[in-house]
């Protein structure tokens, strides 16, 4: 995949390190640091943008925050959060959008992947599916507003093939709504899914595939017995990254459904947007943050530093 | 890859059917709100929906003259350069001391890098803003970039990091033992060698900074800081709702770019969107 890029610079630094020979005595000291002093720069810009933040929503969220002075409240805003039904409701409903867009997707483009990788047109098909991803998350939010609300034409094509008889009162159901999110979200990343699956699948030694079907298996078996053992850690990375990009979903509920209705599509992103920036309790939206911190920070260390190792070997 | 392989009892009509309804379904709404970018906004929300509109430049001369769309495009430009330089400086270093070296804590640093990707945007969404406000950089695209290189910095160091990993020791160890030293080795050796690597870094990390939305949303308030992605949520002609023919001229403006510069790339998409954990 390399090799261009390898013989080029193969030749060239090897005259150049020749004709300069310098011996360079680095103190012990430095020897030791040295990687740790070029990692450094990264590590304190990450932190600068991480711990400070995290610190920051740590202490405000002992302090009733809106504009004026902070005032002490202990762990009001944590009891606050406790009986909140609607930050309740926020989590449930980003676990439940999350996980039904999840698994439509790994579906979708598993059984697309595996039709498409050995076909001579895969490139071909790849440009045509990875065009809803390039486009911007919030236009794509507006094409399904337009295409499903304000437009209707969903609703009109049901119609004309006579599926009902008029149209569909999708923003004031729950589940029409989150229906209407999910499938902006599968529509927009099948496929991140698909391109990471068919470079898995292209990767797989051929040899063990062509074993099996010399002993018979039918192609149905040669996926589910061989095929797909082999791509649980690429399909475990591929899942954690996504589920990360699903849980935080914040433009699609911020332009298509505000939340609505009745909460129902209210992710925790947009909990804390709204807490925050609509009605300006900075305090109240800091615990909430603390919370989600904590969730992160679990699931970081549980299954993402899992998946990661497993894939690399 | 000549002929059409199959596996014995896969049905070609089923593969070619699946492929292409799923091809059919990515490009139908595409086409349709291509269509809706040149039509008269009469035609956009009607009591029937309507597939075959007169064409209509209405919507090109308004985003032109009406907003000031040239610095929105600015704006994005100079928030996408700028921000993938600061990730590649900070970057670069770092992969070649966590695919290079060995030392205490180098796991532990490199998924703390990584972990960063997973933190939420509205997590630190409160806490970025008051320190923007403090700093008195709100609205303004030097926020912008910060914000966007932190966002992207875990992707761009773990994608390098695993082509240099690839690299074999050998190329290095011969001009070490001619006595370069270990940046001249990264400058002069690594680098070149990785370019296609970077590039592929620098083409995701400006795919995400394209799409980034509540940060923008937070730290632009006005017109002076927007990008592209919030210039479009703010497309509401008040009373007169959405206008949607100008965010569909804006959505498609934004894409031609991307699209081209990811199928330039297309060889190393899969390994740059799993930060290098596949390799395609």
């Amino acid at each position: 995949m390399h090799d261009s890029s390898l013989s080029d610079t193969r030749s060239a630094p090897a005259t150049t390190a020749v004709t300069k020979t310098r011996f360079r005595r680095r103190s012990k000291w430095l020897r030791a640091w040295f990687p740790y002093l070029l990692v450094a720069p990264a590590v304190i810009y990450l932190l600068g943008i991480t711990l400070y933040p995290g610190i920051y929503a740590i202490v405000q969220s002992f302090y009733a925050v809106k504009f004026g002075p902070w005032n002490p409240v202990g762990f009001n805003n944590y009891v606050k959060l406790w009986g909140d039904y609607q930050f309740w409701g926020a989590l449930w409903n980003t676990l439940l959008m999350g996980t039904i867009s999840l698994t439509l997707q790994c579906v979708l483009a598993l059984t697309l992947a595996f039709h498409a990788y050995r076909d001579p047109w895969v490139r071909g098909w790849r440009i045509i599916f990875l065009v809803p991803m390039l486009f911007m998350p919030s236009a794509v939010a507006f094409i399904y507003k337009l295409m499903f609300l304000d437009a209707r034409v969903f609703s009109d094509i049901l119609i004309r093939f006579g599926l009902v008889d008029g149209n569909l009162a999708i923003q004031s159901s729950i589940w029409g709504s989150r229906a209407l999110l999910i499938l902006t979200d599968v529509w927009q990343w099948t496929p991140f899914l698909f391109i990471i699956f068919v470079a898995a699948l292209q990767g797989q030694d051929e040899e063990i595939e062509e074993a099996a079907r010399l002993d018979g298996a039918t192609w149905a078996k040669i996926f589910w017995n061989i095929s797909l053992p082999l791509m649980r850690p690429v399909i475990a990375v591929a899942l954690v990254i996504r589920g990360i990009d699903i849980t935080t979903m914040f433009a699609n509920v911020f332009i298509v459904t505000k939340g609505g209705p009745a909460f129902g599509t209210e992710t925790i992103s947009y909990f804390i947007y709204r807490t925050g920036f609509k009605f300006f309790n900075f305090g109240y939206a800091s615990a909430a943050s603390v919370i989600m911190l904590v969730l992160t920070i679990i699931v970081a260390q549980v299954v993402v530093k899992r998946a990661f190792k497993s894939a690399r070997g | 890859m000549a002929s059409i392989r199959r596996v014995k009892g896969e049905n070609l009509y089923i593969r070619y059917l699946i492929l292409s309804c799923w091809g059919l379904f990515c490009l139908m709404p595409v086409l349709w709100f291509l269509s809706i970018g040149f039509r008269p906004r009469t035609e956009i929300i009607t009591a029937q929906p309507i597939y075959f509109p007169t064409l209509s430049l209405d919507a090109w001369h308004m985003i032109w003259s009406d907003w000031p769309m040239a610095k929105y495009l600015r704006n994005s430009v100079a928030a996408i350069f700028g921000s993938v330089m600061i990730d590649l400086v900070l970057a670069i270093p770092a992969a070649y001391s966590l695919s290079r070296y060995e030392y205490r804590g180098r796991e532990d640093i490199g998924f703390y890098i990584l972990s960063t990707r997973m933190m939420a945007p509205a997590i630190v969404a409160i806490p970025i803003f008051f320190l923007f406000r403090n700093l008195g950089l709100l609205d303004t695209i030097w926020a912008l970039m910060l914000v966007y290189a932190a966002i992207n910095l875990s992707i761009v160091t773990w994608i390098i990091r695993s082509y240099m990993t690839d690299i074999p020791r050998e190329l290095e160890d011969a001009a070490r033992t001619d006595g370069a030293g270990d940046l001249r080795i990264l400058w002069e050796i690594i680098i070149p060698a990785i370019l296609p690597g970077i590039i592929t870094a620098a083409v995701i990390a400006m795919i995400f900074v394209i799409n980034e939305f509540l940060f923008t949303l937070l730290i632009a308030s006005t017109p002076d800081a927007y990008t592209m992605s919030v210039a479009l949520a703010n497309f509401t002609g008040g009373s007169d709702g959405v206008i949607y023919n100008a965010i569909a001229l804006v959505a498609f403006l934004a894409f031609v770019p991307v699209f081209l510069v990811v199928i330039a790339i297309q060889k190393h998409l899969s390994r740059g969107l799993t930060m290098g954990a596949v390799k395609g």
